[in-house]
């Protein structure tokens, strides 16, 4: 049995009554009252994006003199790197044929994983 | 015609005009609800804009199911928090006159005979009553649905119901026969 089989005319005296509630004017007023709290939402979270890229902004050079340095650590551990692979071909060029099959193997690998 | 959950489920995208049709589609269930909880149109009418703005915030945790039951759950814990604040405002003003809870429906706001009966009818009713009745015959929740919208176990629910239902036929027929 259902629950309202019961009370079926009670039911329907209560939905007539609410069915005399005007529906525009509250959606309306319920609507605006989303769409403000969703602008107020946006605002906050665009001043606080705004604030972060502010001091992301402020950071900035800070950040580049240390990319610069950073840059200049790999260039000379590449150069260094250069020097020793070259000192080790000329003293044993078995080196540098081990060196450059290490190179195409990893060469091999990656083109390989990226198909 | 969408279904509920389909607009629910476009809301949660951020659809504003799907869940301006569920607005429409729910408003006079949610501030029927209110009202006769309340016993006041005006309060009645706040605490169901309340419960859309909650039920925006909160759309993307609809799980499907009945929406009318999610929404008047929305609506319950509304109408919770805003007996607490009232409870806490007499409280803290002592010197404010002390209104009862179930004081009467708000008179000057009831512009037929039905709605007058049917407003003292509910008066009539215990608290418990009364809300078991609001939520089952006039928002049209299943007894169990009421029960998992107040907490309360489905046998109260379900004696509840049963007795306030009598009680209002009973204050209907008197007022007939008057």
């Amino acid at each position: 049995m259902r629950d309202d089989e019961t009370y079926g005319d009670l039911a329907r005296l209560f939905a007539a009554e609410d069915a005399k509630l005007e529906a525009a004017p509250f959606t309306a007023d319920v609507m605006k009252r989303v769409r403000r709290q969703a602008m107020i939402r946006r605002l906050t979270v665009g001043a606080f994006g705004f604030l972060g890229a502010l001091i992301a902004l402020l950071q900035l050079p800070e950040l580049l003199s240390a990319f610069v340095g950073v840059d200049h650590t790999v260039i000379s551990a590449l150069d260094l790197a250069r020097t020793e692979i070259s000192q080790a071909a000329t003293r044993n060029p078995m080196w540098l044929a081990i060196i450059i099959g290490a190179a195409l193997s990893i060469a091999a690998v990656s083109m390989t994983e990226r198909a | 015609m969408r279904s509920d959950p389909d607009l629910a489920h476009a809301a949660a995208k951020g659809s504003e005009d799907a869940f301006a049709e569920l607005v429409r589609r729910h408003q006079a269930r949610v501030r029927g609800m209110a009202r006769r909880l309340t016993g006041s149109s005006a309060q009645g009418d706040d605490i169901a804009q309340m419960t859309f703005l909650a039920a925006w915030q909160k759309i993307a945790s609809y799980a499907g199911g009945t929406f009318s039951a999610w929404i008047c759950a929305i609506c319950w814990r509304e109408f919770l928090q805003w007996r607490r604040r009232q409870k806490m405002e007499i409280e803290f003003d002592e010197t404010a006159e002390i209104i009862p809870f179930d004081r009467p429906f708000d008179r000057s706001a009831t512009d037929t005979e039905t709605r007058m009966d049917l407003a003292r009818a509910l008066d009539s009713l215990t608290e418990a009553q009364r809300v078991c009745v609001v939520l089952c015959v006039a928002a049209g929740l299943s007894h169990r649905e009421a029960a998992q919208v107040t907490g309360w176990p489905l046998g109260t629910v379900k004696s509840h119901v049963l007795r306030g239902v009598a009680q209002l036929r009973t204050c209907l027929a008197n007022a007939d026969v008057a």
